[in-house]
């Protein structure tokens, strides 16, 4: 579904990325982890087709994510970032409805179809008691669900997430892992989440690509991944909790 | 139809005709030379039932034409009221714009339509008017004549830039008004008498003469080429100049050494003595002779019938000594 | 109470039909501000006349003439010209202002945010200073010269805001007002040594509808019309962009190109406007703040409904500033929007981080 081949990109002389190689096949569901600034971000920018790499290929479904139009991306890859601006208020149905936009008629706007759909995404993200608020005026963990929202609303294969979890509590990054792992399973959609929380990758993904300075230095389950010697390289930190968590 | 709302008709195709002409030609600036004035500038009688058409080029070059006797003229400068009353036209006069001084009093009856702030184009049209002697150089702006124009009134723009355009002014608004005997005869009473007045002059000593346009910051005086300069050379003075811009610096004022000190701003409360008690100012010839005068600053520069009466004020201040001979 | 508290008052469905509601009384208040405008001047027209001219030359209708030759050039060459100029300038102004709202994702933003009054007010400057008096199809210098200065204003902003590090909506904005301030030094200078025409250099800055006439409106419609709706085609990508230019991307818009085209788009019809008026402000940054109130941020809706919004709104701008004594249109809107403006501020300072 995903191919990146020999992606290097670099950033006012500084090479984010190097060499990169990673396939993500239809249906699987990745965790991507690493430190600060080990370019996870960029990655996903990679493979959303927003930063072109200055060596490599960069694949979608196929088909070379260059050749494609930026719709036509849009329909097979959904992006939660992590984080937006508004200038205006909205309610939360107008930016989840956002989400319809390279599924809606220029002309139109929304029809039933995408009506529905939006209701059925606020309703699987568990935002229904938030209808007709005010976007601008919700807690940071409430917005970031919206966001979530939004991209389940877009119906697309591919889902990339940026750090979801960040200003959610431990009952909501529960609820949106179990989301994900709902998404994944039922719809067969294809998942790849930044996380900076370990246990929760280990405990909700089936693979784990660990990215440090550029280059993917583990792939597999998480067994594997976060083994003692690449928690105390990669994150410098004693391993001693890392047995629990893959457990 | 009736016959008026046919010769409206027809006067505005006309009208439309030669200024969708006119208006796609690049017009030279304002001040180039203005065509001297012709007797030729008359167009003879059309012979048959529709009364004579007048066609004039006006100061801006555009042609119009006056198709019938103007019975509701609307005067948009100052000096062509005057002149229209004068010429004896004035109990034609609908309306008029704002003047300071107002003159004559009978013009004091007419209803105002243009202001400094604009034109009502509206009351004009209101109004019926068939003529509107229009101030050129924006004085009416551009875009209200277009828009008169633009309606069928025959609209003649007028600006003198020295005394022979005025007199050729009130020519061309004798013409427009369908008054042209009185219109040449007014002018030429005024080239007469202009004439003997400088002729009274001409060979007197010419005393250097400073015309205080305005003093409240900065010096005001006029350019060499203005009409200030050629009242005051035709008064019998050498003036003081200065450039396009009208200022000129007490410096070189006091180098110029003025001996004739005319306040044309004494409208505004100047006095003589509050010049001569300007700090600076007690070094000049005219301060210690004494010889500062308040002068009629209107009467001196406005391009209507009243220009002789200016130049007989300049003359009185300039050469005290000279008998005029009665106005 | 917040705007969306206040639609949440109402039933989903009632909210979605209320678009159309307001649209229709818009339309409806359009006709009557029209009819408003055409009856009002320096000039008595009994009402019953207006609306026999308006009824006799507009809609054909064969009445009985009970008005002088006079009060019909008044009304149909002086009044009409000049309203439905009005109208066009406010349509075509609050549509721009909606489209550098949402483009620059700034609700402070309006028509001429980048630099366009400043470039316009130059150009017309500039006509008035040089000695040359060109007059082509009732539009002079000035007219021909601020337009060419609104859009090159815009364009030397673009041009130069795609230099530097900074990102391109920060870089637009900083870039328009420092291009607008070295074009109001040039104005400075300009009316320094305008002498006697700087009367008229005053008289464009403050806009108004003197002048209108049916060859103007007939000049400026077109341009602005088909600015606007090309506008309302592109309401998707400007959708897009309310979460930022980078979601913008991610849901499907091309934003580089919608952003030039966009931005083009709403420079013309403003460049349109300000040769046809002058610089009238206010208009253009509050009408969409308004129709977003009612309707939300969806610009399938804000586009049109501000486009009728500030069309009405126009109108009776100018004609408070008739009645109010011949004062100039902008002075009206500031003193109208101003107040907006200043309560915009209050809610924009909320905050807005998503």
């Amino acid at each position: 579904m995903i191919r990146l081949a020999g992606v290097t990109v670099a950033y006012r002389g500084r090479a984010v990325l190097s060499d990169l190689d990673l396939e993500i096949g239809a249906g699987e569901r990745v965790a991507l982890i690493g430190p600060n600034g080990a370019g996870k971000s960029t990655l996903l920018r990679v493979v959303a087709g927003i930063v072109p790499p200055l060596v490599g290929r960069v694949e979608l479904g196929g088909q070379p994510v260059e050749r494609l139009g930026r719709t036509a991306v849009a329909r097979r890859l959904a992006v939660v970032p992590q984080g937006v601006t508004l200038p205006f208020a909205a309610t939360v149905e107008e930016i989840v409805g956002l989400g319809r936009l390279p599924h809606e008629d220029p002309f139109r706007g929304h029809r039933p179809a995408d009506r529905a759909a939006v209701a059925a995404a606020i309703e699987r993200v568990g935002l229904g008691h938030l209808l007709g608020r005010d976007a601008r005026e919700l807690s940071l963990g409430e917005r970031q669900l919206v966001l979530v929202a939004l991209a389940v609303a877009q119906a697309a294969p591919v889902l990339l997430l940026d750090e979801p979890t960040v200003h959610l509590d431990l009952r909501h990054q529960v609820e949106v892992m179990e989301l994900l792992a709902d998404l994944n399973e039922r719809d067969g959609t294809t998942i790849l989440a930044v996380l900076h929380d370990l246990s929760l990758a280990a405990h909700f993904f089936g693979r784990l690509v660990a990215l440090d300075r550029g280059r993917i230095v583990a792939d597999g389950p998480p067994a594997e991944v976060l083994s003692p010697d690449l928690v105390q390289d990669v994150f410098g930190v004693a391993p001693g909790f890392v047995r629990l968590a893959a457990g | 139809m009736s016959s008026r709302l046919r010769l409206q008709l027809a006067s505005l195709l006309v009208a439309v005709a030669l200024g969708a002409a006119a208006c796609s030609e690049v017009v030279p600036p304002a001040s180039s030379e203005p065509p001297p004035p012709s007797p030729s500038s008359i167009v003879a009688p059309t012979a048959d039932a529709t009364p004579a058409a007048v066609t004039i080029v006006d100061d801006e070059g555009t042609t119009v034409v006056v198709p019938t006797r103007p019975e509701r003229i609307v005067s948009l400068t100052p000096a062509a009221t005057e002149i229209l009353f004068a010429i004896g036209a004035g109990d034609r006069v609908v309306a008029k714009v704002d003047d300071i001084t107002p003159y004559p009093p009978e013009a004091d009856r007419l209803p105002i339509v243009a202001t400094f702030e604009g034109v009502d184009v509206e009351r004009i049209v209101g109004l019926e008017a068939d003529l509107v002697i229009a101030g050129g150089l924006d004085f009416t702006p551009s875009d209200v004549v277009v828009q008169m124009r633009g309606l069928g009134i025959p609209v003649v723009v007028l600006y003198a830039a020295g005394v022979d355009d005025a007199l050729r002014g009130i020519e061309l608004i004798g013409e427009a008004a369908h008054e042209a005997d009185a219109g040449r005869a007014l002018a030429a009473s005024m080239r007469a008498a202009i004439g003997e007045l400088a002729g009274l002059v001409a060979d007197a000593p010419r005393p250097r003469t400073f015309y205080e346009i305005d003093a409240s910051n900065a010096i005001y005086t006029a350019p060499a080429d203005s009409v200030y300069a050629e009242m005051l050379r035709l008064a019998g003075a050498d003036p003081i100049t200065t450039d396009a811009s009208y200022v000129i610096s007490l410096e070189r004022l006091v180098a110029a050494d003025p001996e004739v000190i005319l306040l044309g701003d004494a409208a505004y409360g100047v006095t003589a003595e509050a010049v001569a008690a300007r700090p600076g100012w007690s070094s000049m010839s005219a301060v210690a002779a004494g010889a500062i005068f308040a002068v009629d600053d209107v009467v001196i520069t406005r391009p209507g019938p009243r220009l002789v009466d200016g130049l007989r004020a300049l003359i009185a201040a300039i050469h005290p000594d000279v008998a005029l001979p009665p106005g | 109470m917040s705007a969306a508290s206040l639609s949440h008052a109402l039933p989903g469905l009632a909210r979605r039909r209320r678009p159309l509601w307001i649209a229709l009384a818009g339309a409806a208040a359009l006709v009557v501000v029209l009819v408003l405008g055409v009856a009002a001047g320096s000039v008595a027209v009994a009402p019953a006349d207006t609306l026999g001219i308006l009824g006799s030359r507009l809609l054909g209708l064969d009445l009985a003439r009970t008005w002088s030759a006079a009060a019909e050039t008044i009304v149909i060459e002086l009044r009409l010209p000049r309203v439905l100029t009005a109208m066009v300038v406010g349509l075509g102004l609050a549509v721009a202002g909606a489209t550098f709202q949402g483009l620059l994702r700034n609700p402070l933003a309006d028509p001429y945010v980048l630099g366009t009054a400043s470039g316009a007010a130059l150009g017309a400057a500039i006509a008035v200073v040089l000695p040359v008096r060109a007059v082509v199809l009732e539009f002079g210098l000035l007219h021909g010269l601020a337009f060419a200065g609104a859009l090159g204003a815009v364009l030397l902003v673009y041009r130069l805001s795609r230099v530097g590090g900074l990102a391109p909506l920060t870089s637009l904005l900083l870039t328009g007002y420092a291009v607008g301030s070295l074009l109001a030094a040039g104005l400075a200078m300009a009316m320094f040594v305008s002498g006697a025409g700087l009367r008229q250099i005053f008289a464009y800055l403050l806009g108004g509808f003197d002048a209108a006439s049916w060859l103007r409106l007939a000049t400026a419609t077109p341009l602005i019309l088909v600015a606007s709706v090309a506008i309302l085609a592109r309401a998707r990508a400007l959708n897009g962009l309310l979460l930022g230019e980078e979601a913008a991307a991610h849901l499907g818009v091309d934003v580089r190109r919608e952003r030039a085209i966009m931005l083009a788009l709403a420079s013309l019809a403003t460049a349109a406007a300000v040769a046809v008026s002058g610089l009238i402000g206010f208009v253009g940054l509050v009408v969409p703040h308004v129709v977003r109130l009612l309707v939300g941020p969806n610009a399938r809706l804000v586009l049109p409904l501000s486009a009728l919004l500030g069309a009405s709104l126009m109108v009776v701008a100018d004609l408070a500033a008739r009645l109010l004594g011949d004062i100039p249109v902008g002075v009206v809107t500031a003193v109208v929007g101003a107040p907006f403006f200043l309560a915009i501020l209050r809610r924009a300072r909320a905050g807005y981080e998503l």
